[in-house]
Formats: structure tokens, sequence, C-alpha cells
């Protein structure tokens, strides 16, 4: 059974939209900058969303309270939604995914509380994960079906792939899934006291990268069977035909450094997509830029394709680690990759990793034909997942 | 130096909550890391963390932290040199 | 139709690794705390010291149902948490709001969701599918939803549980958010399962299905009548209903909507958190097993029992367990 990918969705630092994301892309605008909102994280850089939660409500027109989360989740849904309708007809779902929920708000209400300062409670029932996701889903219409996962880094393409199974298997016509985070105190403090956060602007896959650059932003897909394409008539941009989730059972946070979980995942995604590895046009590699991921990363890609690597490059030097929803923005990064036979590169790349001696394209490419594209999202407690796409 | 030890034992139970450790399982010379006291990478960020706050010592990295942290005498040595 | 080969569950009855459990259950008063079992039994102290309630809970009960089950291996491990790890949010949080330096890093790496799931997967070497299911009230049932598509994909054995864990900061919110009549029950509490494709000596009961309705606007009657017909059965079939909620009135509500069927409120027994679904599917299959029916004073063989799940507002959970012989 055909999965079809019929709409796309995305917010991120460098656009508030589809469009505006890809033409930052194609013009390799960086939307890592100096943080302007945490105002105790001086010379922090950060993939911020343009956006005040201000603007974002006004711009949405929805109810308060609400957080930073739901409201970027709403953005890139409404976009992946487009004129979609309610019908009886067509069982319909809406699968999300976020690391951090409503803390935007939950934190500034907490740390009024241990100031010994008036907190506002409304702040605080915003702060749990389904929540968020119900927030978008009651402005689109969509109930039944209503589910949120949370797996850090992996989480929404763990989303795409939980909607594409229940389609599969009769459960759901047509699903919105993916995935959303924004920045929080809470996150920064959090991979700064890891040490793996970058004070320069991050390296993917280079020797000499030290760490990540956090972003905030959402994704969201709309996956289709065809009993519902035939009622909705909606075009379909691509076909999700290949899916895997493994574990690395190696560390808390650490990816094992002979990347055993992530191949594994690779591998058997491809074998459900029946492809060999020489059939892949492009990886959108997770690269996140800390020494372990890149490494392990690297190491599984060298296991699956061996000495005939495909172009690869990790886009989160435009971006920025968007967490729970990186696996999201760069399905549909792995979307417009299809659709327009383009590669994208990997910034701020000079140096090859010693130990693997690989290297990412570094240009933006528009001269090869791309039919195949893996894209690769590995999250903190070794929850490793990868999707394949291709071109219809 | 043997009082920086013995503080340094007691700070590293507390930090690490080693619950089932007392002062005298942890002898001077023990590896504190893989077999000896058996910690981990996750808590040489926490070491780092130990040293900053207690000893106003700058460690920049886990990598930094590999040498200094190899034992209790390592991290004594390292401490009288480098406290500010 | 599934096959439920372990259970297992910490809670604040006598539930861990004791047959007879539902034997002596106690209505929840103010004074009932959680009842723990030895954890360094099952966890090594060096893991065990940084571990938080609610990942021990996770840990031990999924061992137990391990050995239980005899499945070392199992094919998925998938767990539902609504709040996740509160003990080490909290803590995280409250560092990095008073400490000026750096911070420890242990609490932030804990608090994720997906620690639990992570590290059941890190003790028992397994490098299987591995997801978190964080849906609040329904966090259970949807993670069952997903074991039973991971069965439907010839997967043959799947751990699948829920934990959430109670702070002390709840009790404070629970206050300020009026929430009286649960403020003094808010509990912590986990139940794991092996759920399987195949019955064998250590199948306890079987599982028919669960759903999960979000943001429900249908009458609950509809709803239950719905779940039923979907698995060929009309409410009638049914002999017994353990429910969630809170409140006299919905829980009158409850009374009038399945009434003549016996009704047994699984809050009385598990206290209040969003998971306790996944306590009443283990109560429910311990009932299965029970010869004479003492908790409820029916004289029919109870065969066919419904976790009804409407402690969320607009969320209804549906699980429908049935007995062995039935």
């Amino acid at each position: 059974m055909k999965i079809n990918i019929t709409g796309i969705g995305i917010i991120s630092a460098i656009g508030l939209n589809v469009q505006e994301n890809f033409q930052s892309l194609q013009t390799k605008t960086s939307g890592i900058k100096n943080n302007t909102n945490f105002s105790e994280k001086r010379n922090l850089l950060l993939g911020q969303v343009t956006l005040s939660n201000k603007e974002l409500i006004h711009l949405l027109n929805v109810n308060t309270p609400i957080s930073r989360t739901s409201l970027l989740g709403l953005v890139a849904a409404k976009e992946a939604w487009g004129n979609n309708q309610i019908h009886q007809s067509i069982r319909t779902g809406i699968i999300s995914s976020t690391s951090v929920g409503g803390m935007d708000r939950s934190e500034e209400y907490y740390k009024n509380k241990i100031e010994g300062n008036d907190a506002d409670i409304s702040l605080i029932v915003t702060h749990d994960n389904g929540n968020t996701t119900e927030k978008i889903a009651t402005s689109l219409g969509i109930s039944g079906y209503v589910n949120t996962l949370s797996t850090a880094c992996s989480s929404a393409a763990n989303a795409i792939m939980l909607g594409a199974r229940l389609i599969q298997q009769n459960k759901l016509d047509r699903v919105l899934v993916g995935g959303v985070d924004s920045l929080t105190n809470f996150t920064i403090e959090g991979f700064k006291s890891l040490m793996i956060y970058d004070d320069e602007w991050v390296k993917p896959f280079d020797q000499n990268r030290k760490g990540l650059n956090l972003g905030e932003g959402a994704g969201f897909l709309l996956l289709e069977n065809e009993k519902s394409i035939e009622q909705t008539n909606n075009k379909p941009l691509a076909e999700l035909t290949g899916w895997s989730n493994a574990s690395d059972a190696y560390h808390q946070t650490a990816s094992s450094p002979d990347g055993k979980g992530a191949t594994k995942a690779i591998r058997d995604a491809l074998n459900m997509a029946k492809l060999n590895p020489e059939e892949v046009s492009y990886v959108n590699a997770h690269g996140t830029g800390t020494p372990n991921n890149d490494l392990s990363e690297s190491v599984a890609l060298k296991n699956i394709f061996k000495t005939k690597i495909p172009p690869f490059s990790s886009t989160k030097a435009y971006t920025g680690h968007t967490l729970a929803a990186s696996g999201a923005i760069e399905a549909v990064f792995s979307v417009l990759a299809l659709q327009y036979n383009v590669i994208f590169p990997n910034l701020n790349f000079t140096t090859p990793i010693t130990e693997t001696q690989l290297e990412p394209e570094i240009e933006y490419v528009t001269n090869k034909q791309v039919n195949i594209v893996l894209s690769n999202s590995f999250g903190f407690g070794g929850n490793n997942s990868t999707l394949i796409f291709k071109k219809l | 130096m043997d009082n920086i030890k013995l503080q340094l034992k007691e700070q590293i139970i507390k930090q690490l909550n080693l619950e089932n450790v007392s002062v005298d399982d942890i002898s001077d010379d023990m590896p504190l890391f893989g077999e000896g006291l058996g910690l981990d990478s996750i808590d040489a960020l926490e070491l780092i963390v130990l040293m900053e706050n207690n000893y106003n010592i700058k460690l920049l990295n886990p990598e930094e932290g590999k040498e200094v942290f190899q034992s209790i005498n390592s991290m004594a040595a390292y401490i009288s040199k480098h406290q500010q | 139709m599934y096959f439920i080969n372990a259970c297992s569950t910490i809670s604040h009855q006598h539930s861990f690794q004791n047959e007879e459990w539902i034997m002596h259950l106690k209505s929840l008063n103010n004074n009932s705390t959680l009842v723990s079992p030895e954890y360094k039994n099952f966890i090594d102290g060096g893991s065990l010291r940084r571990m938080s309630e609610i990942l021990r809970m996770g840990l031990a009960c999924s061992k137990d149902c391990i050995t239980q089950s005899g499945i070392n291996n199992p094919d998925a491990i998938i767990v539902g948490t609504g709040l996740g790890c509160l003990t080490d949010t909290e803590k995280f949080l409250k560092n990095a709001i008073t400490i000026k330096g750096l911070i420890p890093p242990t609490s932030f790496i804990q608090s994720t969701h997906n620690t639990i799931a992570g590290q059941i997967s890190l003790t028992l070497k397994n490098y299987n599918y591995n997801m978190t299911h964080t849906q609040n009230s329904v966090s259970f049932e949807h993670a069952l939803i997903d074991a039973m598509l991971s069965l439907n994909e010839s997967k043959s054995n799947v751990l699948v549980g829920a934990a959430d864990e109670k702070i002390d900061f709840m009790e404070e919110l629970a206050r300020e958010l009026h929430f009286s009549e649960i403020e003094n029950k808010l509990t912590s509490g986990a139940s794991f399962f092996i759920l399987s494709n195949s019955q064998n000596s250590t199948t306890k009961a079987k599982l028919v299905d669960s759903c999960a309705i979000g943001l429900n606007a249908a009458p609950n009657e509809e709803v239950v009548a719905n779940f039923l017909k979907n698995n060929h059965l009309l409410l009638s079939d049914v002999d017994l209903v353990l429910f969630s909620t809170y409140g006299t009135q919905k829980t009158e509500e409850v009374n009038k909507l399945f009434h003549p069927i016996p009704i047994l409120s699984i809050e009385d027994y598990s206290g209040y958190h969003f998971t306790t679904a996944a306590f009443g599917m283990h109560l429910a299959t311990e009932i299965l097993n029970q010869k004479d029916n003492f908790l409820i004073s029916n004289t029919t063989p109870i065969k066919k029992i419904l976790v009804y799940n409407n402690l969320g507002n607009k969320s209804i959970g549906l699980t429908l367990l049935q007995s062995i012989e039935a």
C-alpha cells in the first residue's frame, strides 16, 4: 500500500513557510544568529524563528493560553493541511511530537514561584506534551486519533513512521504527522551542561566540530492512502517508501562508536523499501555537529554504503538542531529534494573527520537526478530512526 | 594535600550520589573510571561541575578531564596546582 | 486477539511480585504510600544511584515481566507516560534557574520522556523498536495501540507499559487549579506487560482491543457502543467495568452509562496519575483469573472486562480484556 505525501508545512529559523525555507537553502542563507530573546545567554548562537509569540498569536488568531510550541506547530500544520476538510468517510488523525511541550511557559511559572513572586497559574496549564498537540488538532478540527510521541531528536521521524503504519494497517486514511520544539532556557542550559554546545557556528561532519547550535521550529506532512486521495483529489508530492526505528542500547546520551543502532535503522529501512544502497540519491544526515553523533553516523554510513557513499549533507547549520522537530523539518527538505531534483549543501565543512574521511556535499547541486532520499534522525537514549522518500 | 583528598572523596560521593560507598572504599590511587570506582562519561561531566563550583577550576571539556580524573591522587595534584 | 503473558505493577498496593495482591486491596487513604521493591535486586548500584522513582519503577517492572515470560529480547519496547520524568525535570529546572555557573547535567539527561524506554533498552541490551507515547490521560492506550500494530507486523512479543511519577509540587498545583477532590490522592505508579501473538503457559488473559479517542464530542455511550460494535459485541456482553474518572458527578455518569453492569473505580486503589489505565489493565487481568468474585457482588463468572478511562476531559480510553477460557 502506497503512503502518499500530499502536504508539507514548515517553520524554522530560515523561513516561515516551505517557500521561504527552500529559498534560504538554495542561497546558503543560515538562520543561526546571536540570540535576541534569551537575555541571560549572551553570545549564544541560536536558530530562532523570527516571530514573537504575540506576532504568532495575531497571525494565527488563536485563543490563549497557548505555548510557543503549539503556535509554531500550528503554523506548519496549517500549511501542510492546506484546504483539506474533515469528512465522515475519511478516517483522519494527527500525530505530533515534542520534547519541550509547554516548558517555555512552565519555566516562567516555576521561576516566579521559586523567586517568591506572583506566578500566573495559567502558565502551567499548557505544560504537558499531549496538550500541545490538542491545541493544534482543535484548531484544524481533527479529533479521534490524536497522539504525541516524545523520543528526543528522533521524535518527528517516529511520528511520520507511526502515521504510515496506521495507514498501512487500515486504521486511518489520512494523517497529519510531524514535530515541534520551541527554544527554552531549560534546553539551552541542558545542552550547555552537557558541554556539547558550540559557541561558534556549527560545523557538521568537520574534524574541528565542537557541538551543536540549538534551533526551534516545526515540520508537518500530510500522509494519505489511495482511498483518501480519490476523495480529496490532493496531488501526491512524493512517496514514503521505507522506515525503521532501532535502539543503540549503548549509553544514555552518546551514540555507539560502531554506529550499531544507526546502521540497523538504515539497513532495516532500505530492506523495507526493497532498495539496494546504490539506489539512494541523497542522504539528509542527522549531522548535529557533536563530536559523537557525526562520528557515529559516519561509521554507520560506511557500514551501509561501503566505498560508494551517496551525496550526503546535514542541514543543521541552516536551522540549528530543532530537536523533536528535526525529523519532520528534514523530511520536508527531503521532499523538496525529490520534487526539484536538488541536493542541499552541508555548510561550514572544511576538514573531513580523521577516522572516517567522509566528505559531505558542500554545494547546492541542481544537475543530478534525485529519486530516493534517505533521512536520518538519531536521538538521546539511542533512539535511531531512518525514513526513505521516493520520487513519484 | 591529604585534606584535599578526603574532601574530594566526600564531595564525589555526594555529587555522584554514590549511596553505598564510603570514603574508606575509595583508595587514593584507585582508577575512578572503568574498573575501580566504575564512573562513566556522565560522571565526568559532573566532576567538571564539581571542579568549577568547589575549586573554581574551569575545565573546558570532558577530553581535558580524562587525565585529571584518573584517580583521587591526580585530581588532588591538579587542584593543588591550579586552585584559584 | 493478543495474549497478556506477563504483568507487573508497582503501586500503593502490595502489587509487585505478589500473586495474591488483589485479595488484599485497600482503598487509598491520605496515609498510603508507594510500595516499592528492593530495587538493588533489579538494578545495579552504578545505574541505580542516578535513577529517579519513575526510572526505577519502569525498570523493575520490565525485568519482572522478562522473568515471568522468559522473553529476554522483546521485539519492541513501548512506554506511555503522561508527564514523564518529573523529578529530574524539576531538579534541572531549579538548577537552571538558581545556579549561575556550570549546572550538573545528570538531571537534564534523565528529564526527557523517553528516558524510561531508553533505560530499559540499555539494560536489556535491546536493539529493537523503542517508542514513548505522551498523550496525557490516554498515553497508555496509545502505547497499547502501537504494541498491537507491532504484533500485526510479524513481531512476536512486545514489552509495553506505562509509568508516571508524582512530585510534591503537583499537590500545590492541584490546589491552585481547584482539583480539590484529587489533591491528596496523587500518586506514582507503573505497570508493564508482555503482549504476544501466541498463547503459552504464562498467558494470564487476552487483550481484545484498545482505543483512544481525543477531543471527543460524541456522547460517551456512543463511543463505548461503537468500540464494542467494532469488536462484534454489545454492552450486555461486558461483565465488569473498571473505570477511571474523578469527581462525584462524573462517577454518577459512569454508573448511569453502564448500569446494570457492575463498576469498580480504578483510582480507589491506584490513586491519581495520568496512566492509571495500565493499573486497570493489570487489575482486570487478575480478576479474570480469580475463581471467586469477591470484589463485586456478582454471581456470574467474569469473562469480559472493559477498562473505561475518562480521566481526561475530552479524551476517552477503552481497553477490552477477556479471560483465557472465554
